[in-house]
């Protein structure tokens, strides 16, 4: 049967190559999304294995070591723990590149919490060695060997260079980091950073609880723990992913529809060949099985190809991303296996669209496949009779009614079209879910840049935020343009029983929704200064909801208690924050200093505003949005996300040409009988753009329904379920996206008419 | 009377090196308004072969043609369709109704291409009626009978009032009282007026014709 098989696809040599290069094309998108995705999605977990990520990172001011580890190391749960000394805002330069923001971190003996990539580690009592954050090696083109000046310590060599994901790469994080030893600091130096493994992770708690406690008096205790550091770099990643994934399936499912399609059609013109085996004795199970071996032997290289070009196109994307994630590659041994999965899962879709028409058609009987026709279903139900019902006028009424003379020939396409039912529902599915992806880039794009730039994206409501003395607050109330000022308080705390669970609070005396408005989910807004809002995100993380308590554990400050009044979509801070009035957080720190918030009217002049706040003496602070220090990331990744939606609309172009010219192929007498009664091309051109329309117009507004009612918050919630992400498309953007795609069913029309105009009439005569 | 179709000389081939066969080898056929040609032969002779060279489906290697004064040969596609519409309806063997539309929509089908006469629709209304399908004009084609397709085939054919018919084994598909039915159409199309080539392997389908020629060793023979 492999003999037959080779020998048939050899006998029709060139539309085997087509059909492997289609197989080859799908294969391809599929290889990139799978190697980005698995990458991505993995890379948290196997760097953090690899560098021995601890459980909990604890920061704390510089103690002795012996005082320290006392305390740590009779913590319950642990099974080790190590120790560093980190200096900030450190003089760093090498190879001509010098930043004031180095992070210089002085390991101890113990594990080191990162992993040597190239060279080797510092060895304990080695001085004149640093080890350099694979970022900074990167972006100043450090290598094993090279010198490195950094502050206190002079000029060292690099021993090596190093991963750590407990932080993105520099330079998306602005500090840049390097590992020295002991011996540096002549071995005088004590610790302000501790590294815990625990034996098991899932009761960090309870470490945490029990170190806050032993340790109280430290003051400035500040946890991270390994979950809250995957939170916080899989953010960005993890929008990407599910963009990936979501690409990666509408990319097999156009792909299973074309070769379906093309599948379908490619039975129909053997339909006679098939007839003949059939009337030779050849039964449906063995005809379906030859097709299924031809397809095999099709697939099988094709789709390895495919899937290995897509896997090496985007290696090095997939490495550069992760390297700014601080994360490392899967290797070839760790992305094979869902390689060899995908390819696995390629081929039986192609065996399986290319031997189900067989099969379908094999069942028929040899004389009925013989005599050739449509594989289409025929009307269900009685046969329609003449005379069967009489209209108004005596006109009998009939279904298959044609349209009026101006939509004759245009309607006539329409119908071609929409013969096939399953067939046109495919390709309207098919091209629904690649729009509904474009809208959705789209949607995601202007998110990612209104979440950069646009306060007003996490509910705030003000422009401006300085340093102002509040007594001059009624003066810059009287500045033309302003609507309304007000103080906002801001601190970082953590949970009093989750400890690892870090929460920001923010404070206004009064009304709240003056300045910063998140919609709320659940409950009601605060209305005393015992009450407190929470975002989704730290509802979720400690499990409150309306009538619960949080116990907020306040820097230098001891913990206040809220009730909580509500639940409210926040988007800054993953979430993690709540609203609440200021009298409890100034009962316990009166030194805290607020920032004075101003908002403007919708017309006013900002530039001016400034002006005015500044000669009061303000001094301007950024007004953040949710990802304000992403904000190059972020441009990145908007630039990315149009990219793959010109992508996703070449995929719609391809989809909509592979249906036309299916439909073109098998309603080829008919078109030859229109060409034999004088059609010219522009003709012809007016049925084809009917049958592009049938399926353009319904998937455009089946794509923008998706976005909008499946896409854009299934992504929503995949991304961020801690907020409402904005992602449901705008007017502009839904418009552009049918436009878009009328075009390119424009375009279509024009590539296959063209096609079709070449072809003999006469053949298309014979085959009719 | 000037030929309504003048075709001299024509020559064409199928197949490549050894395979190649000239089926027209100088082929010649004049036909005259009002008058029934009737072109036998043995089956791939290159009957069928001639009747798409002079409508313009297909192009000859060699000769020239015109139909009602306008060239076939040489002549642009665009040319070529604009011929079709207006001068040349054709009738084929298997009838080419589209499936999904109804007798009368298919008829109407030939007045909506671009460029169509401008009565055609009136037209294919009047044919309708003439033809007697009046009753089933809403029908199906599978819920016809042949010659029921067969005429309105014909219908279509002289939708644009074209001065030539070219009807390729009208009558192959047919039995012999919806066959006659179907001569008696065509020869009365010519009693309009109209040049009519008919291609058939039926003798009694020549019984209709003025002239007869047959189809051998590539030429066309009185």
């Amino acid at each position: 049967m492999i003999r037959d098989a080779l020998a048939a696809l050899r006998a029709r040599r060139g539309r085997t190559v087509l059909a492997a290069l289609g197989v080859l094309a799908a294969s391809l998108v599929v290889g990139t999304s799978v190697t980005v995705g698995y990458s991505l999605a993995t890379g948290f977990e196997r760097s953090a294995e690899r560098a021995q990520l601890p459980d909990v990172i604890a920061r704390f001011p510089e103690q002795r070591l012996r005082r320290i580890d006392a305390r740590v190391s009779a913590l319950p749960n642990l099974e080790t723990r190590s120790y560093r000394f980190e200096a900030l805002n450190e003089d760093v330069s090498g190879n001509g590149h010098y930043t004031g923001k180095g992070a210089v971190t002085t390991v101890f003996e113990g594990r080191r919490g990162y992993t040597v990539v190239d060279g080797r580690d510092v060895r304990d009592g080695e001085s004149g060695a640093v080890v350099v954050e694979r970022g900074v090696a990167r972006e100043w083109d450090l290598h094993v060997g090279d010198e490195l000046s950094v502050e206190e310590h002079g000029t060292l060599r690099v021993s090596g260079i190093a991963v750590s994901p407990d932080n993105v790469a520099f330079p998306l994080a602005s500090t840049a980091r390097v590992y020295v030893s002991r011996a540096e600091h002549g071995g005088r130096v004590r610790p302000n950073v501790a590294l815990l493994w625990l034996n098991d992770p899932d009761k960090a708690d309870v470490t945490l609880a029990q170190a806050r406690a032993v340790t109280f008096g430290l003051g400035k205790l500040q946890f991270i723990t390994r979950t809250g550091v995957e939170i916080l770099l899989s953010q960005a990643a993890g929008i990407v992913i599910s963009l990936l994934v979501a690409f990666s399936l509408v990319a097999l499912v156009a792909a299973g529809t074309m070769l379906a399609a093309s599948a379908h059609a490619e039975v129909q013109r053997r339909l006679t060949g098939l007839g003949v085996q059939r009337a030779l004795g050849f039964g449906p199970g063995r005809i379906a099985a030859q097709q299924a071996v031809e397809a095999t032997l099709l697939a099988v290289p094709a789709a390895a190809l495919g899937i290995t070009l897509g896997a090496l196109l985007v290696a090095r994307p997939a490495a550069e991303l992760l390297a700014a994630l601080n994360e490392l590659g899967p290797g070839p041994t760790g992305i094979a296996v869902p390689l060899v999965l995908s390819t696995a899962g390629v081929v039986a879709l192609v065996v399986a669209a290319a031997t189900w028409p067989a099969w379908r058609a094999a069942r028929r009987p040899p004389i009925e496949i013989l005599r050739g026709g449509d594989l289409a279903r025929k009307p269900r139900g009685r046969a329609r009779r003449r005379g069967e019902s009489s209209g108004p006028l005596g006109h009998k009424s009939h279904p298959n009614e044609p349209a009026g003379r101006g939509s004759g020939l245009f309607a006539l396409g329409v119908r071609f079209a929409t013969a096939a039912r399953g067939r046109w529902f495919a390709a309207v599915a098919t091209i629904a879910v690649c729009a509904g992806v474009v809208t959705l880039m789209l949607a995601l794009a202007s998110l990612l840049e209104r979440l950069r730039e646009d306060p007003g994206t996490v509910g705030k409501r003000y422009q401006l935020a300085v340093q102002l003395d509040p007594s001059l607050i009624p003066d810059a109330e009287r500045l033309p343009g302003v609507r309304d000022v007000g103080e906002r308080y801001s601190i970082d705390a953590a949970d009093s029983f989750r400890l690892g669970e870090p929460i920001r609070l923010v404070a206004y005396p009064g009304d709240h929704t003056r300045f910063e408005n998140p919609p709320l989910a659940e409950g009601r807004r605060i209305q005393r200064p015992n009450e407190v809002e929470v975002g989704v995100g730290m509802a979720d993380a400690l499990g409150l909801k309306p009538g619960s308590t949080l116990a907020a554990q306040i820097p230098d400050g001891g913990e206040i208690r809220f009730k909580v009044a509500g639940i409210v979509r926040a988007l800054e801070n993953d979430g993690r924050i709540a609203w609440i009035q200021p009298d409890k957080l100034l009962a316990t720190r009166p030194d805290l200093n607020p920032q004075v918030v101003v908002r403007l009217d919708s017309n006013s002049n900002a530039a001016a505003v400034t002006e005015g706040l500044v000669e009061l003496g303000a001094e301007l602070q950024p007004v953040g949005a949710a990802q304000t220090d992403n904000a190059a990331f972020l441009a990145v990744l908007a630039a990315v996300l149009r990219g793959v939606g010109l992508a996703v609309g070449l995929v719609c172009l391809y989809a909509l040409v592979q249906a036309l010219t299916v439909t073109a192929r098998e309603r080829r007498g008919a078109v030859a009988l229109l060409r034999a009664t004088g059609a010219d091309a522009p003709t012809v051109g007016l049925v084809l753009a009917g049958a592009a329309v049938a399926v353009a117009v319904p998937a455009a507004i089946a794509g923008v329904v998706l976005e909008l009612a499946i896409f854009g918050p299934a992504v929503s919630r995949l991304a961020a379920s801690f907020a409402s992400l904005p992602l449901g498309a705008s007017v502009g953007q839904i418009a552009l996206v049918i436009g878009g795609l009328l075009l390119l069913a424009a375009l279509a029309t024009l590539l296959v008419a063209r096609r079709v105009m070449r072809e003999p009439i006469i053949a298309g005569l014979r085959e009719e | 009377m000037a030929a309504v179709i003048a075709a001299t000389g024509v020559v064409k081939s199928f197949g490549e090196g050894r395979a190649a066969r000239r089926v027209l080898d100088g082929a010649s056929l004049h036909v005259h308004p009002g008058e029934v040609v009737a072109i036998l032969g043995r089956s791939g002779t290159g009957k069928s072969t001639m009747l798409h060279l002079v409508g313009g489906l297909d192009r000859p290697d060699a000769g020239t043609i015109s139909v009602a004064g306008e060239p076939v040969t040489g002549t642009s596609e665009r040319a070529l369709s604009r011929l079709r519409r207006r001068r040349i309806g054709f009738v084929f063997q298997f009838f080419h109704l589209l499936p999904e539309l109804s007798g009368e929509a298919n008829v109407l089908l030939a007045g909506r291409v671009r460029g169509a006469a401008p009565d055609a629709a009136a037209r294919g209304q009047d044919l309708i009626d003439r033809l007697g399908l009046r009753e089933v004009a809403r029908s199906l084609p599978h819920q016809l009978s042949g010659g029921e397709q067969q005429r309105f085939a014909i219908a279509r054919a002289l939708v644009n009032d074209p001065p030539v018919l070219l009807a390729d084994e009208p009558t192959g598909n047919l039995d012999t009282t919806a066959g006659a039915e179907v001569l008696r159409l065509l020869r009365a199309g010519a009693e309009e007026g109209r040049a009519v080539v008919m291609v058939t392997h039926e003798t009694a389908a020549a019984n209709i014709a003025d002239r007869v020629l047959t189809l051998r060793d590539g030429q066309l023979i009185g």
